[in-house]
């Protein structure tokens, strides 16, 4: 969620200072060329560099079976870990870490589904899952990292993800003796990659590795029901239509689990984070609609405000009621939950499908 | 070379405004016709003129495509350019300064500050869901417009070009450093926020232009009835006290139809630069300074810019949409540089 | 014509005006009777032109004027202006309106307002207004200009435009700041001329600002000397610009240069 203070001084900035407007408009226009949407920009770590590898989904599965495997991977509580981080940097500890920040979501998630979360003594300010993380102080994170404040705490190790900090940010906390780890999924390959990292950091990579056998088995599961989706098409709603639509695109989580299930996401062409038009989304006429936008408890929740749309009562998804609201980042974030989200979207697709109205191609 | 126009105090005859109407339907109907999807013109034609009629339409996409987002969205965006353009020529006559635009002095960031407000002190009303950032919106660009004029006045009464700029930054950075405390205090409303301040026309309703227009009407028939007073002020202040004008009660009664416009506007489609310094700049080339043909026709010309804009927005990237800020911004700043060196050499 | 008598128009009182705690005019009263014409005389920063702005309610003051008896400070925006036209110094217009336009605006204070004009169907002030320009425009020589763009007038013309928009407000009281600063000599004859004989209307009356000592002289009915604000000297010109008290305001013998001017070629 860094991306959100600065995607709003960059706007407000675009509104009043005229004299360097050419400049600010650029910076407009690269958004919405899909370099980064704002708010969700860091929820979904997607980069351009994504869409190398976002077909792979069903190969996933197979890949699985890494060298690693043949040795079984046990959890080591003491010995020196050694690990090389998703940037290529070698780091060695003497033993496995114990106190340890994390600036992203999806780090906090991930050191908690290993079991590790008690390593934990500082998070990102916008960590919010599981529920215990909140318990850990936060430090500012994102836009306005406050260097000083993740000092404070102490840690051996800092996790944080690529585009997080500067290499003078990185620099400075290195030689006040912090450990600085990065993660860098891009792909559902590169989340069992920071798994098993982060696993192999805390003396976790047992459970680590069962953390990423679940997924994979899940996943695999999943894709079997491909045959049955084939020729129905999706549409990932990621801004409501009062401030504009975006739509998730090629390389990003959604569109790589849309694959995944054998559904046909209908901004495939699109940039990972696209803003498009009312028209087109009424002209691709999806069967289904994934909204993740929030609900805040207040007027229509975020499926009846998509029902509600003068004009789009003609789409197919809006006419059978096929729309589904996962406001959780379970398909935004980097995450074991990935494996979640794609049931919870696969168990919405069969259970629409048994209704009698049900389309098929 | 005392024409019959000078009779009617330079207003114009009935001609010109069919004229303009017929030009700015015209480019209506061009925005309507064109969009991102391709909808045959015949067909957008017996479907706009069956949506007239009342008659029932027919359930298909390019039903939905015309009568419920093209159509709508463009009646918005019509209607923000000429209410953003009218109060852009008000603002220009009322400081003599070509230069002076909602966006150049601030005014839109003030009018944001107030719709960000209140959605973090949660003033929305479920059923009206733009009333509370609205109201909010209208009243900070007042304040703001108030604010910055008092600024400005205190630092150089002759408002110089200088002084519109620099009132605009120091004003636009106090806001913004505003609208990032709010951030911090409001952490949970920080999307909602931030999505705000994104705000697009996207998504416009019927609703909305009804709002539009309805500020439109009230606005833009204050600010026309002082064209004289106009006039006055874009000679010189000065020389409208000499003539007798209330320039105080003048100035505030403009400020306030301006604050009603902008405010309106940034609260439905957000900030959208440079409307009100582009359109009137190139009308007034046209219709010359008197206020009588200057604003009805930058509300038509407003209208047309920013319909125009829009439709480049829309279609220049298909089907990737930019936001219109984005166009309007790339031609406003460069005709900002334009009418900046042209002062800077007459100067000279 | 000084002092007061009946047919005083305007009068001021113990007029003060104070810039940031400075004070720039101070307790300067003097009355003016119709048919006469006051010239304020003295050197730069006397207070001369803060005196006219003072009057047409263009700066804050202390003190009272009045016109006919009324408080000044009391009418209405439009009543004043049908009272007093006034001529700055320094004008300049930002957007190419043209001559005609900015002479026009002088008719602002005549026009009825929206409401009146739906309540009354009279329209012979369209005529009153064109009879105004018109003659306004013919008086100042500015006929040929009529539509051209004042960004394109030098400086003496723009300086005739405004004298004609004065005009064309049809006022009772000229204020004039130095009237004549940009015209050649033609052109300041004329304008003399024509005051003077816009003088002689019934119910007229002029104050003007005027640097040229020997254009006070020879048109001004009174004149006030100034010096730092306050009055040295007031009275008809003859026993104002008395050598000893120019000598003493202008620290200089301002009739003897005046002479040797004129010597080197007369």
């Amino acid at each position: 969620m860094f991306g959100t203070f600065h995607a709003l001084q960059k706007h407000v900035r675009n509104c009043v200072l005229p004299v360097i407007a050419l400049v600010v408009a650029l910076a407009i226009a690269s958004p919405a060329l899909g370099a980064t949407a704002p708010a969700t920009a860091q929820d979904a770590g997607s980069k351009d560099a994504a869409a190398k590898t976002a077909p792979a989904a069903t190969d996933a599965a197979s890949t699985a079976k890494t060298p690693e495997k043949a040795k079984e991977v046990v959890n080591d509580p003491t010995g020196p870990a050694k690990i090389v981080d998703m940037t290529g940097r070698e780091i060695s500890l003497d033993a496995p870490a114990t106190n340890i920040v994390a600036l992203s979501a999806a780090d906090c998630e991930i050191l908690f589904a290993v079991g590790a979360g008690e390593t934990l003594v500082g998070r990102g300010e916008y960590c919010d899952y599981p529920a215990e993380v909140l318990k850990v102080p936060s430090v500012q994170s994102g836009y306005e990292t406050n260097i000083e404040q993740i000092i404070a705490l102490e840690p051996q190790v800092l996790l944080m993800s690529t585009m997080a900090q500067t290499k003078e940010q990185v620099e400075e906390l290195e030689a006040a003796g912090i450990t600085v780890v990065v993660s860098d999924a891009q792909d559902i390959e590169g989340v069992y990659e920071s798994v098993r990292m982060i696993g192999a950091l805390t003396g976790h990579a047992g459970d680590a590795e069962k953390v990423v056998k679940d997924m994979q088995k899940d996943l695999e599961e999943l894709a079997k029901l491909a045959k049955d989706n084939k020729g129905k098409t999706i549409y990932f709603e990621v801004s409501p239509l009062q401030y504009g639509l975006w739509a998730a695109g090629k390389g990003s989580f959604m569109n790589e689990v849309s694959e995944l299930l054998g559904l046909e996401n209908i901004f495939a062409d699109m940039p990972a984070w696209a803003e498009v038009s009312e028209e087109q989304v009424i002209d691709r006429n999806p069967d289904y609609i994934v909204t993740i936008s929030m609900y805040y408890g207040e007027g229509p929740t975020p499926i009846e405000e998509i029902m509600a749309r003068p004009g789009w009562d003609v789409i197919s998804a809006v006419e059978d009621g096929n729309i589904i609201n996962l406001p959780n980042n379970e398909l935004s974030r980097p995450t074991p939950r990935i494996a979640e989200g794609a049931r919870m979207l696969a168990d919405f697709i069969a259970a629409e499908d048994s209704a009698p109205v049900a389309k098929a191609a | 070379m005392a024409s019959k126009g000078h009779i009617q105090d330079g207003h114009f005859g009935l001609r010109v405004y069919i004229v303009f109407g017929l030009v700015t339907l015209l480019t209506f109907i061009l925005c309507v016709s064109v969009g991102s999807v391709a909808v045959p013109p015949d067909e957008t034609v017996s479907l706009i003129f069956k949506a007239i009629t009342g008659a029932e339409l027919p359930r298909s996409s390019a039903a939905s495509i015309i009568i419920s987002s093209r159509v709508p969205r463009v009646l918005c965006v019509a209607l923000t350019g000429a209410a953003l353009s009218l109060s852009g020529a008000a603002m220009q006559g009322l400081l003599k300064n070509p230069l002076a635009d909602g966006s150049t002095l601030g005014v839109s960031s003030g009018a944001s500050l107030g719709a960000v407000l209140a959605i973090a002190l949660g003033l929305e009303f479920a059923a009206l869901p733009f009333a509370g950032t609205m109201v909010t919106a209208v009243v900070f660009a007042f304040v703001s417009l108030l604010a910055i004029l008092s600024l400005a006045w205190r630092m150089d009464r002759s408002l110089s070009t200088n002084t519109i700029i620099l009132i605009g930054v120091i004003y636009s950075m106090f806001v913004s450093s505003l609208l990032a405390l709010i951030v911090t205090f409001a952490s949970d409303k920080v999307k909602t926020i931030t999505f705000w301040t994104m705000g697009s026309l996207a998504g416009s309703s019927y609703a909305n232009a009804l709002v539009l227009l309805g500020a439109l009407l009230v606005g833009g028939s204050i600010i026309l009835s002082k064209a004289r007073e106009l006039n006055a002020f874009a000679v010189g202040e000065e020389n409208a006290v000499h003539i007798g004008v209330n320039v105080r009660r003048v100035r505030l009664t403009v400020l306030a139809a301006v604050a009603l416009l902008t405010g309106v506007c940034v609260s439905i489609g957000g900030c959208i630069a440079f409307v009100g310094l582009v359109a009137p700049h190139m009308v007034r080339m046209i219709t010359g300074p008197n206020h009588a043909r200057l604003l009805p026709a930058s509300a038509f010309g407003g209208a047309t810019f920013l319909m125009l804009c829009d439709l480049v927005a829309r279609i220049i990237l298909n089907p990737l949409q930019l936001p219109i800020g984005v166009v309007t911004s790339l031609i406003g700043a460069t005709l900002f540089v334009v009418i900046l060196y042209r002062g800077r050499k007459k100067a000279l | 014509m000084i002092s007061e008598t009946d047919s005083t128009l305007l009068n001021v009182t113990g007029l003060t005006v104070q810039f940031g705690g400075r004070c720039v005019v101070h307790d300067v009263s003097f009355s003016v009777a119709e048919g006469s014409w006051l010239m304020l005389v003295g050197p730069n920063g006397a207070g001369k032109s803060t005196i006219v702005n003072a009057i047409s309610q263009t700066v804050p003051h202390e003190g009272s004027v009045t016109w006919c008896g009324q408080d000044v400070r009391s009418m209405k925006p439009r009543e004043r202006a049908r009272i007093m036209g006034v001529l700055a110094q320094g004008n300049s217009v930002g957007y190419s309106f043209t001559v005609d336009e900015v002479v026009r605006l002088g008719r602002y204070a005549h026009r009825p307002s929206l409401f009146a004009r739906t309540q009354n169907s009279d329209r012979s002030y369209v005529d009153a207004e064109e009879k105004a320009i018109e003659e306004a425009i013919e008086q100042t020589g500015l006929t040929d200009l009529r539509s051209k763009s004042v960004l394109e007038l030098s400086g003496g013309e723009l300086q005739r435009v405004f004298l004609a928009q004065a005009l064309a407000q049809q006022p009772s009281l000229l204020l004039l700041d130095e009237p004549t600063n940009h015209l050649d000599l033609l052109y300041q004859r004329q304008t003399f001329e024509l005051l003077d004989h816009w003088l002689k209307a019934p119910g007229h009356a002029i104050i003007s600002v005027v640097h040229d000592l020997s254009l006070a002289y020879a048109f001004g009915s009174g004149v006030i000397l100034l010096h730092n604000g306050q009055i040295m000297g007031k009275g008809p010109a003859s026993e104002v610009l008395t050598p000893d008290l120019l000598e003493q305001v202008y620290g200089m013998d301002v009739q003897a240069w005046m002479r040797s001017l004129l010597q080197h070629w007369c």
